[in-house]
């Protein structure tokens, strides 16, 4: 083919000869034995997925594969022929790149000079910025994907974003790419586009790596799944000839009833009342929770979601409208007086909202109550680590010690921290701003439980997620918002997908 | 990955960086007692402990601040307004306890003029407090015209040769400053806060920290301390000038970073600064002893720094 993609072509490959090859492949932390001799073969243009729970081996593997951490022991082998990774660098030049969960790109610079960075064009060392402008937008076209190039990387959603960095990959000659959960941040529309672009780098015989928690994603997209549980290599399926219930066995362990369970528990009083509230990004929103209900929230990125839940713990000031919690009329100025008042707010980015990432676990678990457990503000040392020993026992947190900074720990198990904290605080209604986005599927049943748990000691939930099965599946109520309003509002499972998808976009 | 590559990480790090420091003063004083006949005297040692103990107070004041993500370049500014506004005071025949009272109110305010620029005007820590170190060494200088103020009452310049179980007056200012401070940073849920907000102060405000505050705090207890360390250095050189302190901002982070603190926020702690300050006034001290050109000091203290981040950041790679 000819075009933006000319550079992209991937030579003939001999028959039979996997792109690449590891054979017992092994990597040991101090302490940790990650990847226990894993072999594998990924060919030419195929879509191979990679499923496992979280610490199950697969960031490690990726890791290895695109040169980010040197092995322990066993081989790799490209095209047939060993190779040594030093750093990134090596993997690079053979074509190997990776779409990274959470976005690494220059939010200052525009989208184009994102696509050409470190390859610029240039002439007499100048940037030629139109040249490189007029070529960004002429990839971002062909892939399909709606994206000015000469925006600011950082006026777009982090959905958008995650399409640059693919573009970014897939225009640099890539023979091998590794998407490291891409549809997380991803609208429907989004996703769409990434599997056009894949099948499409697929058919050019580019090897392609999916890792995603999102099963109905892989039969949609993959040829072959390989299952990894506690760093080994548990089973590797042609897609067509297995279902989703085999590959979460093989990954868990233990038979899982139902992703999505729903408990039946009875609805108590009127938690919380909002009445026509307006504010930054949101206009007319009324809605009620009950003590023992979760009310979903679902909406395109933009659509006004997270504005409102904002809004309604404090970050911002409504401009009109009525909130009454626990039948009191409240005026939230500062997240705090949400906080005292029961309301908190798990939010969406755990790196850059929910955690501080180089401190310990148990600091981030206590952080909230800090002014509960000291005394003349001396914090009592004592209780400090008992309750945050309690909730890593509670809530299953895998980590060396409370003593290891968060940052150390897997993004389930970091989910887990920034519910425990609020947890050991305690509260009356909960906030949940996409959850499970980067979490596997024990520890996604997990939080599903915890949630249960906390609406059976008299709790409400507003639950936000891009994830329509998700809140299709929990919410009691499902409200739609679409461009700052409420569209739509239904009862559990009262109506299919394709309504409520057509709510929210507004066709 | 799951599980942590190393348990207690941040706290060994830490508590081998001090043991390197402690090991790293020893030896310099070994070699200094035997290569010099200066150096193991009475004289001396009192002299290095004065220094030492001027520095440790504002360092430990820079560390507060640096931990929340900040940096208080006007430190060695405050030292030589402070030192001038409390020696006006004296010659304006203010007691003793009302000159140093009024003087150590200096601290509130201006750290808290220095909070607000950060937080209200949106102001980089660096930018707020360098403009401020311009402000106040011109303040001090049109206080005083750029003349020395001498002539105080003994009881205040005593105050400084004073010695108490051996150990000289103004190193018991440090330990009175330090344990307080140790108390409030590792201890306290003050403490906490000012970690949490140079770690993520996102995630701190949703948590429900009060940000504002603990900003404050830092800036103030930074200026405050300098302040404390201006009316001491009046008393040791037994006058004001408004250009005391010059370049006392720099040691300060120095010493503040060679203790391991890091200039990336949420990492130190009290006793960082106390052995940083020692080792660059014994570097200081030695380098006067050894007849080596004072000039070397700078250099030193340079590519100490140096090393220390680079360790710091070393360190950080491995853990990424």
């Amino acid at each position: 083919m000819t075009g933006p993609f000319a550079t992209a072509r991937v030579e003939a490959p001999e028959p039979g000869v996997a792109t690449l090859e590891l054979r017992k492949l092994d990597k040991k932390f101090a302490g940790t034995h990650a990847l226990k001799a894993v072999s594998l073969s990924f060919m030419p243009g195929e879509v191979h997925a990679i499923v496992g729970e979280n610490g199950a081996g697969k960031s490690t593997l990726i890791k290895l594969l695109t040169g980010v951490y040197p092995k322990t022991s066993g081989s790799i082998l490209w095209q047939g022929r060993e190779v040594e990774f030093s750093g990134p660098q090596d993997a690079l030049v053979l074509g190997i790149n990776a779409v990274h969960q959470e976005v690494v790109l220059c939010p200052h610079l525009t989208v184009a000079a994102n696509i050409f960075l470190g390859d610029e064009t240039t002439r007499f060392g100048l940037l030629r910025k139109r040249e490189m402008t007029r070529r960004a937008q002429a990839i971002l076209d062909e892939l399909g994907f709606h994206l000015p190039a000469d925006a600011m990387l950082s006026d777009l959603t982090i959905g958008q974003q995650q399409l640059v960095a693919t573009a970014r990959a897939a225009s640099r000659g890539t023979r091998f790419l590794v998407f490291d959960e891409p549809t997380g941040y991803l609208t429907r529309a989004e996703t769409d586009q990434l599997f056009a672009l894949i099948r499409r780098l697929h058919g050019q015989g580019v090897t392609i790596i999916y890792i995603s928690h999102r099963m109905e994603e892989i039969f949609q997209i993959a040829d072959r799944v390989s299952v990894l549980r506690d760093g080994q290599l548990i089973g590797t399926h042609v897609v067509a000839e297995t279902n989703e219930r085999d590959l979460i066995r093989e990954m868990v362990n233990r038979p899982l009833d139902q992703v999505h369970h729903k408990e039946v528990i009875p609805l108590g009083d009127t938690l919380l009342e909002v009445r026509n509230m307006s504010g930054p990004g949101f206009e007319d929103v009324s809605l009620t929770v009950r003590r023992g209900e979760i009310v979903g929230l679902y909406g395109l990125i933009g659509a006004g979601r997270s504005e409102f839940v904002q809004c309604l713990f404090g970050r911002t000031r409504k401009t009109a409208g009525d909130v009454k919690l626990k039948g009191k009329a409240v005026e939230f100025r500062r997240e705090a007086d949400a906080i005292d008042s029961g309301i908190v707010l798990l939010p969406e980015s755990r790196r850059d909202q929910g955690l501080c990432l180089n401190l310990p676990v148990g600091f981030n678990l206590n952080l909230p109550v800090f002014h509960k457990i000291s005394t003349g503000g001396l914090i009592r040392s004592g209780e400090e680590k008992t309750r945050s020993d309690k909730q890593m026992r509670d809530l299953r947190i895998v980590a060396a010690s409370r003593n290891v900074d968060a940052l150390t720990l897997s993004g389930g198990n970091q989910q887990k921290i920034v519910i425990g904290k609020w947890l050991n605080h305690g509260a009356d209604l909960f906030i949940f701003d996409e959850p499970t986005v980067g979490v596997d599927v024990g520890t996604k049943a997990e939080i599903y439980k915890l949630m249960a748990i906390l609406l059976r000691n008299g709790a409400g939930i507003i639950l936000i997620s891009s994830y329509l099965p998700e809140v299709y599946d929990l919410g009691d109520t499902l409200h739609v918002f679409r461009k700052g309003r409420l569209a739509a509002t239904f009862g559990h499972r009262k109506v299919d997908h394709e309504t409520i998808l057509a709510e929210a976009i507004g066709t | 990955m799951a599980v942590a590559a190393k348990p207690r990480g941040r706290l060994r790090f830490a508590f081998l960086l001090n043991l390197t420091l402690l090991g790293l003063l020893l030896l310099m004083w070994l070699v200094l007692s035997v290569t010099t006949d200066s150096f193991m005297t009475t004289n001396n040692i009192v002299n290095l402990l004065r220094q030492a103990s001027l520095w440790a107070v504002i360092a430990i004041g820079q560390t507060f601040v640096i931990i929340t993500g900040g940096i208080d370049l006007s430190v060695g500014a405050v030292v030589g307004l402070s030192s001038t506004v409390v020696a006006l005071l004296l010659k304006a025949d203010f007691p003793i306890w009302a000159a140093v009272g009024l003087t150590l109110m200096l601290g509130p305010v201006i750290g808290a003029f220095h909070a607000f620029g950060i937080l209200k005007l949106g102001l980089p820590p660096f930018i707020m407090t360098l403009a401020t170190l311009t402000a106040f060494r011109g303040i001090g200088l049109l206080m005083t015209n750029g003349a020395t103020i001498s002539g105080f009452p003994p009881e205040f310049t005593g105050f400084s040769r004073l010695s108490f179980l051996g150990i000289p007056s103004l190193f018991w200012v440090v330990i009175l400053v330090a344990i307080p401070s140790y108390i409030l940073l590792h201890h306290s849920r003050w403490g906490r806060y000012i970690y949490a907000v140079g770690s993520n102060s996102e995630a701190a405000r949703l948590s429900g920290v009060h940000i504002a505050r603990t900003i404050y705090l830092a800036y103030i207890l930074s200026a405050t301390l300098a302040c404390l360390a201006g009316i001491l250095t009046a008393s040791r050189i037994a006058i004001g000038v408004a250009t005391t302190g010059e370049g006392w901002e720099l040691q300060s982070i120095a010493s503040s970073v060679i203790g391991g603190t890091s200039l990336f926020g949420a990492v130190g702690s009290i006793t960082g600064p106390l052995l940083g300050s020692m080792l660059l006034t014994t570097i200081n001290n030695g380098a006067n002893l050894l007849n080596v050109n004072p000039f070397w000091q700078r250099i030193i203290t340079g590519f100490l720094i140096i090393a220390i981040v680079f360790f710091d950041q070393l360190r950080r790679r491995r853990k990424g």
